[in-house]
């Protein structure tokens, strides 16, 4: 028999339209927010750009001409997208939980017969895929400042993709529970933005260890696609292997981490208050 | 205690305890045990730190009981978490409850949609509510720019808009005006009348609960004190205390002669709605009383039984525990 939830109405609510509408409802409520806070968007992604900016024109006035090998400022556009993606994965959770608890609506997501994190998975993922669209004209823009075109076969970089951001998600859950349970905590997050940023230099093909970090073995795989041009196909078995394992490990022990100090806020009443 | 169906809300034998590294644990709520019927407005209430939100937090999941059993509308709390929440709906913290920047029906359409409550049905009843709360032509004005009456109304509208068969709702009426409250107050009854709903209130406010509740249990020090029908507590708190309003003072002479037969009696007679409060020991005394205040040439512009409140009823038994020694 179908599991059914209670209405008023008079008539149960199937558990699978529960989690659907909870997954929609807060899908919208991501598209809504983001919608209403415009001006903070635009202004980050223009401080994404300068930054960038900064970085290029560094490389290009100060590196002199190491910087003639093609492959380094394709990379570096990859390098820089990425990092800027994985930081908004891993800090877009953290800071929604914290916020989530100021206005005191983190208690509320916790009620849903769906659960929280069904609810909050609808979040991320629209979250994610509205600022997508504005990280791919970002890197529109970046190729049209450095005139290096990058590959955008979508097929081979999506799947890659969601596998290298799964850690990121999974550092974010492992700090969004540190918030849950220690409240003011945002001091650490920028300490994080440095540590993503040092695993997407990390120079695998020096250091073979390295790959088992979080997001480095994706990084190397992404620029490969983006930058060497080369498919998913074409990518060794045993690097895609070892990508799939580290972004389901890493968020695995996220997940865990996020796990523990939900309990430990439910058994000190911690929940919502901050 | 097993998952009870014959009513809305069971609680047994619940405790919590919090303690912290060097200091004493602090007992928050102390195996209480209480049972809601279908249908019914009780209120909950009790002076600050008497476990109240511990006790409806640990009921809602929450917060971890140290032991003890819930069971909301037939499902067991603890066991059965996804079914139990999905009959119960609350307002905890008043408006901080809903996203201000998003609109009314956005509010209505996101926190009712958390619990699987949307489309062509859902929104008729979102319009039904909005209409109940005097909310229609805000629909799509953002919480942000209400009053904070109206983002308290959207508060409890959203709770309300899961459709669940218990609702929860921590202190609805805080900080609003007397004709918002009187709406709000209106619109809780209305919605257990039509709907059958159950609701649990907490407050403060005394008389929003009296006029709301049919029931009231009292907490103090984690335990009940007290858990009875309204009236009923009324009743135990009923005194035969008079108020003898004066159309002028009295004099020194008078008031002399009143206090030597009723030594209680307290006298007011500063020039401003001179009075005598008395309290009588039975019913003839009510003669006896007229008799002095002839004897003490009192000019009487009405007599009236001073009937008791919730109020009064509330703090004769917070102040009696606490004079038990468990405060």
């Amino acid at each position: 028999m179908k599991r059914r939830s209670w209405s008023s109405s008079g008539r149960s609510v199937p558990t699978a339209m529960v989690r659907w509408r909870s997954f929609a409802v807060n899908f919208k409520k991501a598209w809504l927010l983001m919608k209403r806070y415009p001006f903070n968007l635009l202004s980050s992604l223009l401080t994404m750009y300068l930054i960038f900016l900064g970085i290029f024109l560094g490389v290009k006035y100060l590196g002199g001409t190491s910087l003639s090998a093609v492959d380094t400022l394709e990379g570096i556009i990859v390098g820089y997208s990425l990092w800027t993606l994985s930081i908004f994965a891993f800090s877009d959770l953290s800071w929604e939980l914290t916020n989530e608890a100021q206005m005191g609506t983190l208690e509320q997501m916790y009620l849903t017969p769906a659960g929280f994190a069904w609810a909050q998975a609808g979040y991320l993922i629209g979250d994610l895929l509205f600022f997508s669209v504005f990280e791919v004209a970002m890197i529109v823009l970046m190729m049209l400042t450095t005139h290096r075109y990058l590959h955008f076969d979508l097929v081979s970089i999506v799947p890659v993709l969601i596998f290298t951001l799964a850690p990121a998600y999974g550092i974010g859950f492992a700090v969004g529970g540190l918030a849950l349970v220690y409240k003011r905590i945002q001091a650490f997050f920028q300490v994080v933005q440095f540590v993503l940023m040092g695993l997407l230099v990390v120079p695998v093909n020096r250091m073979p260890w390295a790959r088992l970090l979080p997001m480095s073995e994706g990084n190397a795989l992404l620029r490969q696609i983006m930058a060497g041009g080369r498919s998913l196909w074409q990518l060794p078995g045993q690097d895609l292997i070892l990508l799939l394992a580290t972004g389901i490990g890493y968020l695995a022990l996220g997940l865990a981490a996020f796990g523990w100090a939900e309990r430990v806020a439910r058994r000190r009443g911690l929940l919502g208050q901050y | 205690m097993g998952a009870r169906t014959d009513v809305a809300l069971a609680v047994a034998g619940l405790h919590k305890k919090f303690t912290k590294r060097h200091k004493p644990p602090v007992v928050a709520v102390d195996h209480i045990s209480v049972e809601v019927a279908y249908g019914k407005i009780v209120g909950l209430l009790g002076p600050n730190g008497a476990g109240k939100t511990t006790t409806i937090k640990c009921i809602l999941g929450l917060m971890e009981p140290d032991g003890g059993e819930i069971s909301v509308c037939g499902y067991d709390a603890r066991r059965q978490r996804a079914a139990a929440m999905s009959r119960v709906a609350a307002v905890l913290e008043g408006a901080r409850n809903i996203y201000w920047r998003l609109s009314v029906w956005e509010n209505l359409e996101y926190f009712a949609g958390l619990n699987g409550i949307g489309g062509r049905d859902g929104a008729l009843y979102f319009q039904q509510l909005l209409q109940r709360f005097g909310l229609e032509d805000k629909k799509d004005t953002t919480v942000l720019e209400l009053s904070q009456g109206n983002k308290q109304k959207v508060a409890v509208a959203c709770a309300l808009a899961k459709r669940t068969p218990l609702v929860f709702l921590d202190e609805p009426t805080l900080g609003l005006d007397v004709e918002t409250s009187y709406q709000l107050r209106q619109a809780i009854k209305d919605m257990v009348r039509d709907e059958g709903r159950t609701i649990v209130i907490s407050s403060h406010d005394m008389a929003v609960v009296q006029d709301v509740c049919e029931r009231v249990v009292i907490m103090a020090n984690g335990r009940i004190i007290a858990d009875d029908q309204v009236q009923n507590l009324l009743a135990l708190f009923r005194t035969r205390e008079y108020l003898v309003k004066l159309a002028r003072d009295l004099t020194r002479e008078g008031q002399e002669i009143i206090q030597e037969q009723f030594p209680q009696a307290v006298i007011t007679s500063d020039g401003h709605d001179p009075s005598v409060r008395v309290q009588l020991i039975n019913g003839q005394d009510i003669y006896r009383l007229i008799d002095v205040m002839r004897q003490a040439n009192a000019d009487i512009a009405s007599i009236t039984q001073e009937e008791p409140d919730l109020e009064k009823a509330f703090v004769e038994l917070v102040r009696k525990e606490r004079a038990n020694g468990n405060g």
